[in-house]
C-alpha cells in the first residue's frame, strides 16, 4: 500500500472520525477536536497530493460503495497539485477554526460539516469514474451550502445568500452531469480511462457539446463571469474560515473540471474551445478586479478578487489549450504551470486575507471598509497578516503571484509566434488584460489595506477591536508562511507542478528551476525570484538608512502641530474612505461599472435656502447581474404567476390533463413506431 | 478657442508700467527670503473691502506677481501671511494657529485699518483686537480699504523687487 493511499484513506477516516466527535463532545471542547481534526485531515490530504506530485499514482476500485456505479478512485499528478491545494488550505483554516467557531459557530452540525467539506473537496480530484465525481461534486456542494448557512439565524442575508448559492451550484452541477452522462453514453463504463479511449472516435459537434456543458457547470463553481452571481454573495455571508476554505480551495476545483475534463478526457479538441475559455477568463480578471477596486465591503471585495484570480487561471489554461491546438505543446505545459502555479498561489494569499478579513470582523463586527481603520496599534498580528496577504494578491515583486504571473505573461508573449489569426489577436489582448488586471489589483489591495488598516479608526467599534486569540494567529501564521516560501522559492513547487502540466499535454517539464533562478525550457527568460527579493529589499533598507542619516544631520527635532486649516482637532471623518479613495477609478470606469448616485437635499420649512439635511448614497451593481439574471428571474418569476391558472382546482380540468397526456403520447408512440 | 485667442491679441497688456523698487530694503525676517516670496491670505474678519483690494493686487492690471509675491493655498507652503480685518473672537485661535504652521521665517502683513487698529469696529462686543495683539505684525498697510498699489507696494519691501 503506498503512501498516497494511506493518506487518502486517513483523510476519510479522520474526517468522519472528526465528524462524529464534533456530534459527541460537549460545546466547550468542540471547536478544539473539530479544528484539529480538520487540520490533520488536511494535512493527510497534502501528504496524498505531496506523494502524487513524486510520482506515485494510485487507483483503486470499491464495488459495493456506491449502488450500481462503485467507487473508483484514481489519483494521478494533476491530482496531485489541487490535493496539495486543499489540504494545505485544510490545515490553515482547521489551526484558524479553533478560535474563530468559539464565537457563534460551536453548534453541534456546522462543526460536523466542516471537517467533512475538506474530505469532500479532497475526493473530488481523487475521483476516476463520472458517478465517484459527481457524488463528491454534489457532496462538497452539499456541505459548503450547509456551511454558509452557518448563521442564518443572525442575518436575513444569510438566507438569500444561501439561496442563490445552492440554485447556482446546482444548476452547475446540472449542466455537468448531463455532459459527462453524454460522454460516458460513447464509452463502455464510466471510468476515466474508457472515457478517453471514447473521446478520441467522438464527433466534434458532441465533443463540443459535452465541453460547453461541462465549462458551464465548472465555470459556475469558479465565479467565472457571467455565472459568478453567487460568489460576491455567499463569500461574505459565510463564516470567514468557510469563506477561506470555499475561495482558496473550492473554486480551484472548477479549474480542475476544466483541465480534467477538457485536456485530459477530451484531449485537447477544437481551437474555439480554448478560445471561449481565455475570453471568459479575460473579461473576468478584468470585471472582477475593476468590482473588487470600488467596493467597500471587505470580503465582497476579496470575493471579487477569487473572480479576477480565477479569470488570470482560466487564461493561462485557455492559451494552453490553444498552443496545444495549434501543435506546440512546450508552450501549452508552460502556460498551464503558470495557471497552476497561481492556484496554489492565490489558494495561499486568499486563505491569509479571508483569514485576516475573519479576525477584523471577529474584533469589530463589521466588513465596511469605511467604518474600519486604525486597527494597526491594537490588531498588530492580523495588520501583518493582512498587509503580507495584499502584497501577495498585488503581483509585485516579495509576493508570490508575480512569480506566476510573470510566467504567465511570458507564455502569452511567446505564444505570439505559435501560429494562427485567432491567436495573434487574443494573445496581445490577453497580455493587455493581464497587465490592467495586476495595475487593478494594487490599487485594490492598497484601498483595503491603508483604509482597513490604517489611519484613526472610523467607528467606534474598530476603536474598541481586540487582537484575536493565538489559534486563529497561528492559523494565519501557517498561510503567511506558505505566501513567504512560496513567493521566494518557487523552485520547491514548479518542478512538481511544471511536471504535472508538462504530463498533461505529453511533452516535458516546460519549466526549469535551479536552486535561485526559474528558466525557460526552450524559450530565452529567466526569473531569479530569491535574488528580485533580496534588491528589493536592500534597496529600500538603502534609501530608509539614507534617509536616517540625512535627518540625523539637523539635530534638533522640530514638532508641530498637523495643519487642520485653523479649525478643530483632526477627526477620523477627515480621512480618505474607501469609497473616496476608489473615486478616481469609479470615474474612469463610469461607463462599465455604472454607479448609481442619489442625493436627497431636505430644507426647513421656513426657507427654501436653509439646508435640513443632505443625504448622500452610492451604489456601485453588478451590471452583469442586473442586465442578465434580472430578465430571466422576472421570466422564471411570471411563469410561477401562470401556474396557478393551469391548476385552478377544477376536476375537470386535471382530468382534461391526463386525457391530453395519453393521447399525446399514443399519438407519439403511433408516428415513432 | 479661437475667440479667446483674438480677445487676448485685442486686448494686449494691461499691466500698468513697473514704478521704481521702494528703497529701504526688506522688512525684519524677509531678508532671507531671496526675493520669492509665498503669501497666504487669512480674513480675520474682514468686511470684505481689503479682499477685493488684495484680488486687485494681484489681477492683470496691477499684477504683484510680477515683483515675486504669490498667493499660495496653504500657511504650510507660505512665507509671509496677509491677514485682514480686525481679529474676531471666533476667528483668534485660527490666526494663532495659522501662524504657527507657517515656517520660519515668516513675514506677517497687516492690511487695512482694521488689521491695524480695529477701525470702526474698535471696541465692538466680537472683536478679539487688532492683528498686533494676536500674532506679532512686521508690516502695516494702512487705508480703508487700502489702495492695490499700496498693497504691492507692501509686497514690493518683502521680495525687494
Amino acid at each position: 500500500m503506498n503512501i498516497v493511499a494511506t493518506a487518502i484513506v486517513g483523510t476519510m477516516v479522520v474526517a468522519v472520525a472528526t465528524a462524529t466527535a464534533a456530534l459527541l463532545v460537549p460545546r466547550p471542547a468542540r471547536s478544539a477536536v473539530v479544528g484539529v481534526g480538520t487540520a490533520l485531515c488536511g494535512a493527510a490530504g497534502m501528504a496524498a497530493g505531496i506523494a502524487a506530485l513524486a510520482g506515485q499514482v494510485w487507483s483503486a476500485a470499491v464495488a459495493g460503495l456506491l449502488p450500481l456505479a462503485g467507487v473508483v478512485l484514481t489519483v494521478d499528478t494533476l491530482s496531485g497539485v489541487f490535493l496539495s491545494v486543499i489540504g494545505a488550505v485544510g490545515i490553515a483554516v482547521g489551526i484558524y477554526g479553533i478560535g474563530y467557531a468559539r464565537h457563534g459557530l460551536d453548534g453541534r452540525w456546522v462543526q460536523a460539516m466542516e471537517p467533512l467539506f475538506v474530505a469532500a473537496m479532497l475526493l473530488v480530484p481523487a475521483a476516476g469514474s463520472v458517478g465517484t465525481f459527481l457524488v463528491c461534486w454534489e457532496l462538497m456542494a452539499l456541505t459548503s451550502l450547509l456551511l454558509v448557512l452557518a448563521e442564518h439565524s443572525h442575518r436575513a442575508e444569510v438566507a438569500s445568500a444561501a439561496r442563490w448559492y445552492a440554485v447556482m451550484t446546482h444548476l452547475g452541477f446540472v449542466a455537468i452531469l448531463i455532459g459527462l452522462l453524454v460522454l460516458t453514453g460513447h464509452a463502455d463504463n464510466d471510468s476515466f480511462p474508457a472515457l478517453r479511449v471514447a473521446a478520441s472516435t467522438l464527433s466534434p459537434t458532441t465533443a463540443g457539446l459535452v465541453f460547453a456543458l461541462t465549462l458551464i457547470g465548472f465555470a459556475s463553481k469558479a465565479g467565472i463571469l457571467p455565472l459568478h452571481a453567487w460568489l460576491p454573495r455567499a463569500h461574505p455571508e459565510a463564516p470567514s474560515h468557510v469563506s477561506a476554505l470555499m475561495s482558496a480551495a473550492m473554486v480551484t476545483l472548477g479549474v480542475y473540471g476544466i483541465v480534467r475534463v477538457g485536456l485530459d478526457l477530451l484531449g485537447g479538441g477544437a481551437q474555439w474551445w480554448w478560445l471561449l475559455v481565455l475570453a471568459l477568463g479575460a473579461v473576468s480578471a478584468v470585471y472582477g478586479i475593476l468590482q473588487a477596486a470600488v467596493g467597500t465591503d471587505l470580503k465582497r471585495l476579496l470575493a471579487y478578487s477569487t473572480t479576477e484570480n480565477m479569470g488570470l487561471v482560466l487564461i493561462g489554461v485557455g492559451a494552453g489549450g490553444l498552443f496545444a491546438a495549434a501543435g506546440n505543446t512546450l508552450l501549452a505545459g508552460l502556460a498551464l504551470t503558470a495557471a497552476l502555479l497561481h492556484v496554489i498561489n492565490h489558494a495561499a494569499f486568499k486563505t491569509l486575507l479571508f483569514l485576516a478579513a475573519g479576525s477584523v470582523l471577529h474584533a469589530t463586527g463589521s466588513r465596511d471598509l469605511d467604518s474600519l481603520g486604525g486597527l494597526r496599534p491594537l490588531m498588530p498580528g492580523t495588520t501583518a497578516a493582512f498587509g503580507l496577504g495584499a502584497l501577495a494578491g498585488s503581483a509585485l515583486p516579495l509576493g508570490p503571484a508575480f512569480v506566476s504571473e510573470w510566467l504567465l505573461l511570458q507564455a502569452l508573449v511567446h505564444g505570439l509566434a505559435a501560429g494562427g489569426v485567432a491567436t495573434a489577436v487574443m494573445m496581445p489582448i490577453a497580455v493587455a488584460t493581464v497587465a490592467l488586471t495586476a495595475g487593478l489589483a494594487v490599487a485594490t489591495f492598497v484601498k483595503a489595506f491603508g483604509v482597513g488598516f490604517l489611519a484613526r479608526p472610523r467607528s467606534e467599534q474598530a476603536a474598541n477591536a481586540r487582537e484575536s486569540p493565538p489559534t486563529m494567529l497561528a492559523g494565519m501564521g501557517v498561510a503567511g508562511v506558505a505566501c513567504v516560501v512560496l513567493a521566494l522559492t518557487p523552485v520547491l513547487v514548479l518542478p512538481a507542478v511544471g511536471g504535472a502540466s508538462g504530463r498533461v499535454f505529453g511533452t516535458t517539464d516546460p519549466v526549469s528551476a535551479g536552486l535561485l533562478t526559474v528558466r525557460l525550457q526552450g524559450f530565452a527568460g529567466s526569473l531569479a525570484p530569491l535574488l528580485v527579493a533580496v534588491t528589493v529589499v536592500a534597496a529600500t533598507m538603502a534609501v530608509a538608512v539614507l534617509a536616517r542619516l540625512f535627518a540625523a544631520r539637523h539635530r534638533t527635532r522640530v514638532s508641530a502641530r498637523l495643519w487642520d486649516c485653523g479649525a478643530g482637532p483632526l477627526s477620523a471623518r477627515m480621512e480618505y474612505t474607501a469609497t473616496s479613495f476608489a473615486e478616481p477609478l469609479q470615474r474612469v470606469f463610469d461607463d462599465v461599472v455604472r454607479p448609481e448616485h442619489d442625493v436627497d437635499i431636505t430644507h426647513y420649512r421656513e426657507s427654501r435656502y436653509l439646508v435640513n439635511e443632505v443625504s448622500y448614497r452610492l451604489r456601485v451593481p453588478d451590471r452583469v447581474e442586473h442586465r442578465l439574471y434580472r430578465p430571466v428571474l422576472a421570466g422564471v418569476r411570471a411563469w410561477g404567476r401562470a401556474g396557478p391558472r393551469l391548476a385552478n382546482g377544477s376536476v375537470h380540468l386535471y382530468l382534461g390533463y391526463g386525457f391530453a397526456v395519453v393521447c399525446g403520447a399514443l399519438i407519439l408512440l403511433v408516428v415513432t413506431r | 478657442m479661437r475667440g479667446l485667442w483674438r480677445k487676448i491679441r485685442q486686448v494686449g497688456r494691461v499691466a500698468e508700467p513697473a514704478p521704481s523698487p521702494p528703497a529701504g530694503g526688506r522688512v525684519g525676517p524677509a531678508v532671507e527670503l531671496a526675493g520669492s516670496v509665498q503669501v497666504r491670505h487669512v480674513d480675520a474678519g474682514s468686511c470684505n473691502g481689503c479682499e477685493v483690494e488684495i484680488g486687485s493686487a494681484f489681477g492683470p492690471v496691477y499684477d504683484a506677481e510680477r515683483y515675486g509675491a504669490r498667493l499660495v493655498a496653504s500657511p504650510r507652503h507660505a512665507d509671509a501671511l496677509l491677514v485682514t480685518g480686525p481679529v474676531t473672537r471666533n476667528m483668534q485661535r485660527a490666526l494663532r494657529r495659522t501662524y504657527e504652521a507657517v515656517p520660519a521665517p515668516k513675514v506677517v502683513v497687516a492690511v487695512g485699518d482694521c488689521a491695524r487698529n480695529c477701525g470702526v469696529f474698535a471696541g465692538a462686543y466680537g472683536v478679539a483686537g487688532a492683528v498686533a495683539d494676536v500674532v506679532p505684525v512686521d508690516l502695516d498697510v494702512p487705508g480703508c480699504p487700502p489702495r492695490p498699489e499700496a498693497i504691492v507696494e507692501a509686497l514690493r519691501t518683502l521680495t525687494d523687487r
